[in-house]
């Protein structure tokens, strides 16, 4: 036979059974006997077994029992259930907590056992690929994780050499020496770092569970102000901020909710607009903080409304890496969060936030 | 001290700690071997030990984590007289948070080091 030995084991009190399945089926089965459930626990516990056939009536233990017994503990063998007589009471026990692929009544005709066993070892077989496809699929996610979270740090760090050297430049006074070439090499530099923060930004919301520590929005959003207003200090910020309790939820995944937000509410602002402001409102009580984050800035299409929040999506007019509204939906996603958005060209962007409060720990 | 294995970060930020104008002397190690062997030689001419140490985090064979356990183990005489800030190009909050868990780093420093911060740091922890 080239095909792979299937393991059955046949439990049954009565021995000549246990002869006649033997005699019948040992030229296509590895075929292992026990009389009561507890021998058969025992061949179990030591055996690779694929299929199980069980006699119902038996004493001390019956089958539906002994196949509630193992459930748990040896889920994968597929089992069969032998009976003499008809009965629909331990037929329906069988299949509402036995978990049993088959029913068979006894005497058994050869050809419907030898059918039943061969589609039980297939169903033994699917369900053992299945699981290893999905071990599989899942280290290969993982190592793609991990694949993105090394080449992300070894791109960074020759890249922080260069914005390094552009700042000794400055420092040196050679800045403005070739032109504008340094300012140039300052931009492009600066943007791939932007790249690669958001690189691993969606790594780490990729990765972690969702974790519980308190929130304080006021030291936050003043944080995240000052970080990326860096850039751009024309843009006015009129904060709100209402916290009269703690709040509790995953802080990294608010602080790059909130960061990518107002970057981008700083970086989409209207170059002819004199009064540029940003408002951010906050509210917070025990079941939910709900956050505003509106701009007068350029706006966004009715069209591409719904695409923001895709990955890689990008408009035209505008250079953004296409992934920082997707790692804001992905971290919401997770903290169960919704945002809505509401826009309009002609008055700006208006995100709004909602973000439930988990109980402290 | 500087201690980096990486020739351009250690030329960078050797200007600009040369740039503080705090420093007479700046010690340059390529690796945690080298500059625990440099503080072991010196250690009976204090005039030759650091007073400030820039520990890059990401070394090969010795991380800079490792070289503060061989660090602590060096006579007290010397270590409570030398501040350490870690330096790193990490955006892992889990790496700043361990750096300044430690009771030899004052601060962890981001790659590119700003002078301006540098400054500070030296200021906040060096009183002479």
């Amino acid at each position: 036979m080239d095909t792979p030995s299937v393991k059955v084991l046949y439990i049954d009190d009565e021995e000549h059974n246990l002869q006649a399945f033997k005699a019948s089926f040992r030229r296509q089965y590895e075929i292992y006997t026990a009389t009561s459930a507890a021998a058969g626990l025992l061949i179990l516990q030591n055996i690779d077994i694929n299929v199980i056939i069980a006699d119902q009536k038996m004493p001390e233990t019956t089958g539906v029992q002994f196949f509630k017994s193992i459930k748990d503990t040896y889920p994968d063998p597929v089992r069969i259930l032998l009976t003499g007589y008809t009965d629909i009471e331990a037929l329906a026990d069988a299949i509402n907590h036995g978990d049993v692929y088959r029913y068979i009544t006894k005497p058994w005709s050869d050809l419907e056992l030898h059918n039943s066993i061969k589609n039980a070892y297939d169903a033994y077989k699917a369900k053992i690929d299945l699981r290893n496809k999905v071990s599989e699929l899942e280290k290969t996610n993982d190592e793609l994780n991990r694949f993105i979270y090394s080449i992300s740090h070894e791109l960074r760090a020759p890249l922080v050499s260069v914005i390094g050297i552009v700042n000794l430049v400055k420092m040196e006074g050679l800045y403005n020496s070739s032109g504008e070439y340094w300012n140039l090499i300052e931009i492009c530099s600066n943007k791939l770092d932007f790249y690669i923060q958001k690189t691993l930004q969606y790594y780490k919301n990729n990765k972690n569970v969702a974790e519980h520590s308190p929130v304080e929005f006021e030291i936050l959003v003043s944080e995240l102000i000052s970080l990326y207003s860096y850039s751009d200090r024309d843009t006015q910020f009129n904060v709100k901020i209402n916290q009269p309790v703690g709040f509790y939820n995953d802080a990294f995944r608010i602080e790059v909710i909130l960061g990518n937000l107002i970057n981008n509410a700083i970086k989409y602002q209207k170059s002819t607009e004199p009064n540029k402001f940003v408002n951010i409102d906050i509210d917070v009580d025990v079941q939910r903080a709900e956050i505003t984050i509106s701009d007068n800035g350029i706006g966004i299409l009715n069209d591409h409304l719904e695409k923001i929040f895709n990955q890689f999506f990008k408009s035209k007019n505008h250079h953004g890496s296409g992934l920082g509204l997707f790692i804001v939906k992905e971290a919401l996603t997770r903290i169960n969060g919704k945002i809505e958005v509401t826009s309009d060209l002609a008055i700006g962007t208006t995100f709004k936030i909602t973000i439930p409060n988990g109980k402290a720990t | 001290m500087l201690i980096d294995d990486n020739d351009i970060d250690l030329k960078i930020n050797g200007k600009i700690v040369a740039f503080t104008k705090t420093f007479e002397d700046i010690v340059v190690c390529r690796s945690g071997e080298e500059a625990l062997n440099y503080l072991k030689q010196h250690l009976t001419t204090p005039e030759r030990l650091p007073e400030f140490i820039l520990l890059d985090i990401q070394m090969p064979e010795m991380s800079g984590f490792e070289f503060l356990d061989h660090y602590k183990k060096l006579p007290v005489s010397f270590t409570e007289g030398c501040n350490i800030a870690m330096l790193s190009s990490t955006l892992d909050f889990s790496d700043i948070q361990r750096a300044e868990a430690n009771p030899y780093v004052v601060k962890l420093l981001k790659k590119p080091l700003i002078p301006a911060v540098l400054q500070e740091v030296v200021k906040e922890h060096l009183q002479r």
